[in-house]
């Protein structure tokens, strides 16, 4: 029986929301990870985690009412859709910090019914997440 | 000369926007250049603000990024709508660039 394996990726978010697609493709990929398991081999998963650093913060705030003004999803929704899936959503604390920005203005999963919420954690913890990751990714 | 700026970005990465100069001068912050009218970094207001000029914050990108006018950091920002916009283009200046 072949050994489980697991690869952890990373996906580390620096970028504001809408003005470009790159912090919501990385969203994307990481919802996309458990379509993705079905081209492994049996015993392989693949485990990703969100981190939100610098302007990428920007990303996990809640009220986002892109739907009603360019009639796309929010960033905040993806972000939900990614806690709904038990997966980890990392938000850096010094960056979230230095905009003046309280951890009661992040995306609640909850809202979708997610069990998962948003961890608002020291650099040094994405750090660590970065050195964890088989795959680093950068949006 | 009239002049508007409409300002798309979160940095300033360039000083053309601190060297303009105009006899009016309004700068409306669309798009990114919403965080300079709400965040402070490091508890201090963007220096885009400093400019002397009628600023204006596009209220469909403000809200798409999960603020609202509660979170301005300065009273002289006012919120003007698409139709606003228009308004300003056509109205109130000679000129509209596009940083």
């Amino acid at each position: 029986m072949a050994e489980a394996k697991e690869l952890k990726q990373l996906f580390v978010v620096q970028r504001p929301p809408y003005k470009s697609e790159n912090p919501k493709l990385a969203l994307t990929h990481a919802l996309a990870s458990q379509t993705a398991e079905i081209y492994l081999d049996d015993g392989e998963t693949v485990l990703p985690t969100i981190a939100f650093v610098g302007d990428g913060v920007l990303n996990a705030l809640n009220n986002q009412k892109s739907m009603d003004h360019y009639g796309i999803s929010s960033n905040e929704n993806h972000v939900q859709m990614t806690l709904l899936i038990d997966l980890r959503v990392l938000v850096c604390k010094e960056d979230l910090e230095a905009r003046g920005i309280d951890a009661g203005r992040l995306a609640d999963g909850s809202a979708l019914g997610a069990d998962m919420s948003i961890e608002v954690v020291p650099f040094s913890e994405i750090q660590k997440e970065m050195e964890a990751a088989d795959q680093l990714l950068f949006f | 000369m009239k002049l508007g700026v409409i300002l798309t970005e979160s940095k300033r990465t360039e000083d053309t926007f601190e060297r303009l100069q105009a006899d009016k001068l309004s700068v409306v912050l669309a798009g990114n250049g919403i965080y300079h009218a709400v965040i402070k970094e490091n508890g201090n207001t963007s220096k885009v603000l400093d400019k002397a000029a009628d600023f204006y914050v596009l209220t469909e990108d403000l809200e798409s990024r999960g603020f609202t006018s509660a979170d301005l950091v300065d009273a002289k920002i006012k919120q003007v709508n698409y139709d606003g916009l228009v308004d300003l283009i056509m109205d109130e200046h000679d000129k509209f660039v596009w940083l």
